[in-house]
């Protein structure tokens, strides 16, 4: 990904318009406190639709420190956004900030939802889900495990493609087993009995981690490569199996772009706060069109950063 | 209609809606929320120029969508998708009967297709026959995630729904369009689920499903289901928008589409008025694939192809002669209003087919 926003280092200096009131100054010099901290937990919250962080995808608006407490709020592309996908990644962000060691209490505001105030309500208090929707079917959790299961799938194409090339035949590729893999730094080696092939870690490394919070692939002797179904692939269905993951890859990257769309139309080019700060890479918006991959057009919109 | 590389094309919009948004209709807050969730989708997805404002959005009346629709030939006929909405606005948002004053206007250059919701029992199954007796409907237009009192949706398998769409069968009412897209007011039931139409279409295989928005979110369930029924079609409204700022994703989509259910199953709309056909239709008719996608899916986006995605699936689905439609425009009203006899003189129709 080309994302600039989600690299902390990356972020530009504080937007001046912008800039938390109470930030407590002085206490960042290590790095790991103040805004960049927060904005560091928050960028591994993820929309569960897209399988991208909220802090790249810039749904968040403000972080407000004030001493051990801190405030986030946070704007979905629309009101009508899933208020089950919306309490996922409320109760993420508060989950995550609270992971620093400074925060005491973070309190988490979902802005402009149709159902926001429920939410933040119910997030804030500590509720569960079934607590605020008592009229919901199902429950937080199934939605969770349908969506990682999609990520795992989606994630999948690329782990076996770099197999492929490297040679492995499909049938080496569906019968190995997690045991049979081991990720080095920046190598991921593959034990084909007693053969080691040796191949770029990243993918893999990214399917391992997709395919165990999905819940499978987790004994060393699980079959390491899986059908959208989740059982074993025969051989001559690799082909068919491969193409429908691009799919579930097309899906979520055709979901981006459609909230990439309605959070622009939201917001304006200004950026959430009119603070005319852009809201997106004025570089790649220079043209009348462009060839819409999101992830060539991600923000470089800051939340209020302090030096 | 349109020319491309020699070729006309004709164009059944398969997607068009004559909503009322005005204050003064809605009842509840979510009617304006809806709205302006559109209005995002609106300006999200339409070039600049094209942009509407969010009055004349809220509503543009049956004079004004007739002159988008055909002022300039960009769509040949369209097809009404009922939305009612009762819930938020009082006298509907988009309904059949609110349809029927444009339809039976120009009958020759509408289709409209009816509604019906489960959840209405008897009473709703005596709707959907006044709607067959009194417009003669084709078709419904379905919103499975609608709430309604203490239901937060319904499924298109289950044994109500399967009472209406025999009751569908019985009185000849073959086009089910489903909604399956972005959702109307999800909590987690609905979202992310298409897979109630697979067993409907299996159950059913008289009729169609064409399952509008191509089931994005869910495009690899949605086609993944189609793969496997062939009377399971997708429809490209919202899609068909993506062709605005993002040809990468819409050629992406194309190609999974085409991919999947092959060039016969997938039809152009344009959700006017959520787009307007005026510049959309030819924008879509002059995508391209890049070489790269051409490649990956082993498809062409052809003058052929496009000629079936922007109208000729549609006919097939609500029999319409294209070649006899051809010569009925030469005259009609709309072609006397616009003065496009020049559109529809031409022998050129008599070499297809």
């Amino acid at each position: 990904m080309s994302g600039s926003g989600t690299d902390p280092a990356g972020d530009r200096a504080g937007d001046p318009t912008r800039e938390s009131a109470d930030e407590p100054t002085g206490d960042a010099a290590d790095g790991l406190r103040g805004t960049p901290a927060v904005r560091e937990r928050l960028d591994r919250v993820e929309d569960p639709e897209l399988a991208r962080s909220i802090v790249e995808l810039d749904y968040v608006d403000a972080i407000e420190i004030d001493g051990d407490r801190v405030e986030v709020r946070f704007t979905l592309p629309t009101a009508w956004c899933s208020p089950a996908f919306a309490w996922m990644m409320a109760t993420d962000a508060r989950d995550e900030v609270e992971a620093l060691d400074w925060v005491d209490e973070a309190r988490i505001e979902l802005c402009d939802h149709m159902h926001g105030e429920e939410i933040t309500t119910g997030v804030n208090a500590r509720d569960g889900f079934g607590e605020t929707f008592p009229d919901a079917d199902g429950d937080v959790a199934a939605v969770r495990a349908a969506i990682a299961d999609k990520a795992r799938v989606s994630r999948q194409r690329e782990a076996v493609q770099l197999l492929l090339d490297a040679g492995v035949d499909a049938e080496q590729i569906v019968s190995l087993v997690r045991s049979d893999l081991t990720v080095v730094e920046e190598e991921a080696h593959v034990d084909l009995g007693g053969l080691s092939v040796v191949v770029d870690a990243a993918p893999i490394a990214d399917y391992l981690d997709r395919v165990t919070t999905s819940g499978h692939v987790t004994a060393p002797g699980d079959t390491l490569f899986l059908t959208p179904e989740g059982g074993p692939i025969p051989p001559e269905q690799l082909d068919v199996v491969q193409k429908r993951s691009r799919l579930a890859t097309v899906n979520m990257g055709g979901q981006g772009a459609v909230c990439d769309a309605l959070h622009r139309a939201r917001h304006g080019p200004d950026g959430p706060d009119g603070s005319g700060s852009p809201s997106f890479d004025e570089s790649a918006a220079d043209g009348a069109t462009y060839d819409g991959d999101v992830d060539e057009f991600t923000s470089t919109w800051t939340v209020g950063t302090d030096d | 209609m349109y020319e491309k590389d020699g070729e006309e094309i004709f164009v059944i919009d398969g997607h068009v809606h004559l909503w009322d948004a005005r204050q003064e209709n809605i009842v509840h807050e979510g009617g304006e929320q809806f709205l302006q969730c559109f209005y995002d989708y609106h300006t999200g997805f339409t070039p600049e120029e094209e942009q509407w404002d969010i009055d004349e959005y809220r509503h543009y009346g049956a004079d004004r969508m007739t002159e988008d629709l055909f002022g300039n030939a960009a769509a040949d006929m369209a097809i009404f998708q009922p939305t009612y909405l009762d819930e938020f606005y009082d006298e509907g948002f988009n309904t059949t009967e609110q349809n029927a004053e444009l339809a039976e206007e120009y009958p020759e250059r509408f289709v409209l297709n009816g509604s019906f919701d489960p959840r209405d029992g008897e009473e709703g199954l005596r709707y959907l026959e006044h709607l067959k007796e009194e417009y003669d409907i084709p078709g419904v237009k379905l919103y499975t995630a609608e709430w309604r009192d203490e239901s937060k949706g319904w499924r298109l398998d289950s044994d109500d729904a399967f009472e209406f769409l025999e009751k569908c069968s019985e009185l000849g009412i073959e086009n089910i369009n489903a909604h399956k897209g972005p959702t109307i007011r999800p909590l987690n039931r609905d979202a992310f689920d298409v897979k109630d139409v697979d067993d409907a279409a299996s159950s059913f295989p008289e009729l169609n499903f064409i399952v509008n928005h191509v089931g994005l979110p869910r495009l690899d369930d949605f086609c993944w289901i189609a793969a496997q029924e062939p009377n399971v079609y997708g429809g490209l409204a919202v899609a068909s928008a993506m062709s605005t700022h993002r040809e990468r994703k819409f050629g992406d989509i194309m190609g999974e589409l085409l991919f999947w259910l092959g060039e016969d199953r997938v039809l152009f709309g344009s959700d006017y008025a959520l787009w307007n056909p005026d510049w959309l239709v030819e924008q879509v008719i002059n995508a391209e694939l890049t070489d790269e996608q051409k490649d990956e899916y082993g498809v062409e986006l052809d003058v052929e192809t496009m000629k079936k995605i922007m109208g000729e699936n549609a006919a097939e689905l609500y029999d319409i002669d294209i070649e006899e439609k051809k010569r009925q425009f030469r005259d009609d009203d709309i072609t006397e209003r616009f003065d496009l006899a020049d559109h529809y003189g031409g022998d050129a129709g008599a070499a297809a087919d």
